[in-house]
């Protein structure tokens, strides 16, 4: 294994990794993201309605000026829980497609992170499987974020307590209430 | 990178994003066989403190499949971590 000044972002394909099936398309990539392929896939002549959810890296967190992010995961594992959710909201609201892509590495400020894309025939089923497919993935998929503060230490965030999450650098456990 | 052959004897385990910093490597290879209850164990006898740091918030998967550490299911209470198996310490996810 070749050496990495940092370990944390060791796990970073050169390629996209990806898995399609006629009805979902889970992506884990290095590179840009593209929103409209995630509606060309899930465009379907019996979907009425197709709800597109572009995420993007901001440039602060709680008033912290943020300087760049990066994305690590566990690959094998994050595209078997994506394709989970992905199955599990096709059955549960009924859709023609899913498109779950996320991005790895780094992430320059205001680039996409993540695209997610949901046909229905009708738009009440795809706002809601759209939205619950976001938050399922924000919650379970095994994907890291390292926020790198201006003037400081990276920090990796954890989605599930808002927090800021530990500190890199000295492995102090920094946490700081909302 | 992911699923490093681990040495004859040994498992793999991967470490990620905390769990990377606090150990700073990505994986290494750990002598098997290993109880999976005695895992935390033997990883704070390496890196002292990573347990209570690191450890205490995070979930291990054996082989891709999530174990259950702390819960009533004696049959994972006693799974043994093999030579050739692919360990992982899962800190709490933050994509999106």
């Amino acid at each position: 294994m070749p050496t990495t000044n940092d370990p944390a972002l060791a796990n970073i394909p050169s390629e996209p990794i990806t898995c399609t099936t006629p009805d979902i398309h889970i992506e884990l990539t290095p590179h840009t993201l593209s929103p409209l392929a995630a509606t060309k896939f899930v465009s379907s002549p019996s979907a009425g309605a197709t709800v597109l959810f572009v995420g993007t890296t901001r440039d602060y967190f709680k008033n912290l000026p943020v300087q760049s992010l990066s994305y690590t995961s566990y690959t094998p594992l994050a595209m078997s829980t994506l394709f989970s959710i992905a199955s599990s909201m096709l059955a549960k609201h009924d859709l023609k497609k899913v498109y779950i892509a996320h991005r790895l590495g780094e992430v320059p400020i205001e680039e996409t992170s993540i695209v997610i894309a949901v046909s229905a025939p009708h738009r009440q089923a795809a706002w809601r499987a759209g939205e619950e497919a976001l938050e399922e993935t924000k919650k379970r998929a095994e994907i890291w974020k390292l926020e790198k503060f201006v003037g400081g230490d990276g920090v990796w965030r954890a989605n599930r307590d808002g927090v800021m999450g530990v500190q890199v650098g000295d492995g102090e456990e920094k946490e700081t209430a909302v | 990178m992911v699923s490093t052959k681990p040495a004859p004897g040994h498992f793999a385990i991967l470490y990620f994003a905390a769990a990377s910093t606090f150990t700073a490597k990505s994986t290494e290879s750990l002598p098997a066989p290993v109880k999976a209850r005695d895992l935390f164990a033997a990883l704070e006898k390496r890196y002292p403190g990573i347990k209570e740091k690191v450890l205490n918030s995070c979930a291990v998967t054996v082989n891709l499949e999530y174990i259950d550490l702390d819960g009533d299911d004696a049959a994972q209470q006693d799974l043994v971590i093999e030579a050739g198996d692919e360990v992982a310490i899962i800190p709490p996810v933050s994509s999106g």
